[in-house]
């Protein structure tokens, strides 16, 4: 085997990993579905699944009038969401699984989860 | 009630205390996965007043294995910490901005004295912060926020 042969395919494996990554079917659903709206006593969607193992910018967007607290114990995360205001939450990578959230202002009334798989 | 009826109701409860020592919760402590760094001044003083229940670091007292008590404090201590364990801090630090929440929390609660909470000081009389301890928490809180601030805008 020579060297431009050689050249060629680690050329055509780079650019076939470069494709894959850019049209990636996950990849693209994780960017896309990665926010929360929580609007008049609900949350938008009220169950959001996200890829396991990889690091995500959740936006939460409160639409209401009053603020919201988002909260969930088991991603340890909790951020005050004033109306109108968009925040963005780091979830770190998560093992395949169901994280619940909801919002404590409201003592639970609005809740949903997180899908991790 | 007569005196037959007395001492049916004082056996009935006696008997209810001693079964119920049967059912016990389980007052293991989990591993600490990432304790907070403080100065001393304040990580003491935040040892004294909130590890029993806002860490994995629970020193347990004997009543805690007394029915019906330590299913009381073991929902305590349960509760303490999902809302806030300093023993996995860096769970939090990993998003900023939940960092920052749970210090103000820490701040407001022990400025305004709601923490550590009355039947608590009741039966830890050591537990109770000083003025001192409550501005060198305070003091300390707003540096760390204000580095996170600084940090950020960098």
């Amino acid at each position: 085997m020579t060297i431009k042969t050689l050249s060629i395919a680690a050329t055509t494996a780079i650019v076939s990993l470069a494709l894959f990554a850019a049209f990636n079917p996950t990849a693209a659903r994780a960017a896309d579905d990665s926010s929360l709206r929580f609007d008049a006593g609900n949350v938008e969607p009220a169950s959001l699944t996200l890829p396991a193992n990889t690091p995500v910018k959740l936006k939460v967007t409160n639409a209401g009038n009053a603020a919201v607290e988002f909260e969930s114990f088991e991603l340890h995360r909790e951020r005050v969401v004033q109306p109108g205001q968009t925040i963005t939450v780091y979830i770190p990578a998560l093992p395949v699984g169901t994280y619940p959230f909801f919002d404590d202002f409201s003592h639970g009334a609005v809740k949903g989860e997180i899908v991790s798989r | 009630m007569n005196g037959h009826a007395f001492r049916t109701v004082l056996w009935s409860a006696a008997f209810a205390i001693l079964i119920a020592q049967f059912v016990r919760p389980n007052h293991s402590n989990p591993a600490v996965s990432g304790d907070l760094l403080a100065p001393p001044v304040v990580k003491d003083a935040l040892e004294r007043a909130c590890y029993d229940c806002h860490s994995n670091q629970t020193r347990w007292p004997w009543y805690s294995a007394v029915a019906p008590f330590s299913w009381w404090i073991h929902h305590e201590v349960e509760q303490g910490r999902r809302r806030m364990n300093f023993s996995s801090w860096t769970d939090y630090t990993s998003d900023p901005g939940t960092e920052d929440q749970k210090l103000d929390e820490v701040a407001r609660l022990i400025a305004n004295g709601a923490m550590p909470p009355w039947y608590y000081l009741a039966m830890h009389p050591g537990a109770r912060l000083t003025p001192g301890e409550r501005i060198a928490i305070t003091r300390w809180i707003a540096g760390e926020k204000s580095s996170h601030t600084s940090s950020s805008m960098r």
